[in-house]
């Protein structure tokens, strides 16, 4: 799990790295070593499913929100009321 | 003359949410008030005991430290700390970016004398950057940041967690060593969180009124064996942000009398159950 919990830290404390994830996430994917289910759920911004996955909430949460996604569309989802 | 040893002369508690500065007006005007003159009462409180140093514990909210390095407890002996952490968390904290003094001497004491009391705190020496756990209470109860600090930082974000008597403890400690030097004469303990929150979470936005209360009935009643039976999985019902509460022991164990609380209000429009305390000193 550290992989993912790692590149959402780095997100929340980098905007730089945020806009480049926004811009093409494969490579920073990549270079985190992020595979399987947990890159499925990071590429689509799947937060639900990260906290399914047992990610911790307050970093999935900052993340999101440094990636731009509005608070009431992030609960949304995470409430499983949108995808 | 003689030298006399340091003493906590006052300990306070209060919930931190970015809500109470970033966006009080979204409260009902009674909630807001209520919380607010609070907040001004422990000022004034803290004010007439005119500390040399306040003590600030807190947790943080992944903005210092990480999955990669997540102390229990850390203790930071700087002479400076940075907060809000970036502007743009100034903007919604609605606290401006600033330097908070510290302590570093009796910073560097605590996290000594820890070490000789068989506890293993973090050192945090400097580099340590504030977020709403100390940026949004200490607005209102120094908003001229004149006091200087000595942060200690309690994991509330990611168990497993110290346990409470664990951090009830860690403020027995931290009055001990308070009185085990004299530079440093009056100390405050100021601890900041909670009450029930979720974070992230589905529930967000909730609050779990049946939890404040009795924790707050607990806390006010100095009973140390009521309030210490918490288990992480009873906090866990008033959510990931209830664990924050352990802020609150380590102020209890400081001082080790009961505590008023100022105010309660629980205020979904804060995600938080929102309370103020005083030590009944």
């Amino acid at each position: 799990m550290y992989s993912l919990h790692k590149l959402l830290w780095d997100i929340r404390k980098d905007p730089n790295l945020a806009d480049r994830y926004l811009a093409d996430p494969d490579p920073i994917l990549d270079s985190y070593g992020i595979g399987g289910e947990d890159r499925v759920a990071m590429r689509e911004l799947d937060f639900k499913a990260m906290y399914e996955r047992g990610f911790n909430p307050y970093l999935i949460y900052f993340c999101a929100i440094q990636l731009k996604v509005d608070r009431a569309d992030y609960y949304a989802q995470i409430r499983g009321e949108k995808n | 003359m003689a030298e006399t040893t340091g003493r906590v002369v006052g300990a306070f508690t209060a919930s931190h949410s970015p809500g109470i500065t970033g966006w009080p007006e979204r409260a009902e005007p009674a909630k807001r008030e209520a919380v607010e003159s609070a907040f001004a009462e422990a000022r004034s409180r803290i004010d007439a005991l005119a500390p040399d140093v306040i003590i600030a514990v807190s947790v943080e909210h992944f903005t210092n430290f990480h999955l990669g390095n997540l102390p229990a407890f850390a203790v930071a002996t700087s002479d400076s700390y940075t907060g809000p952490v970036t502007k743009e968390m100034g903007d919604f904290l609605n606290v401006e970016q600033h330097q908070y003094p510290g302590h570093s001497r009796l910073g560097r004491h605590v996290y000594e004398f820890a070490l000789e009391s068989d506890f293993d705190p973090a050192l945090v020496e400097g580099g340590l950057e504030f977020d709403e756990n100390f940026c949004v209470p200490f607005k209102h109860l120094d908003p001229e940041s004149k006091y200087p600090l000595v942060p200690i930082i309690v994991n509330g974000v990611n168990p497993p967690w110290p346990t409470v008597r664990r951090c009830h403890d860690f403020g027995r400690m931290i009055r001990r060593a308070v009185e085990a030097q004299t530079e440093v004469q009056r100390v405050v303990v100021v601890g900041t969180g909670g009450l029930s929150h979720w974070v992230g979470l589905p529930e967000s936005g909730q609050v779990n009124t049946e939890f404040d209360r009795d924790f707050i009935s607990r806390f006010e009643s100095g009973d140390e064996s009521r309030l210490l039976s918490y288990t992480a999985e009873e906090i866990d019902a008033a959510g990931n942000g209830a664990h924050e509460i352990r802020t609150w022991l380590v102020a209890a164990g400081s001082v080790q009398v009961p505590f008023d609380v100022l105010a309660y209000e629980p205020v979904p429009e804060w995600l938080t159950g929102t309370a103020v305390a005083a030590a009944r000193i």
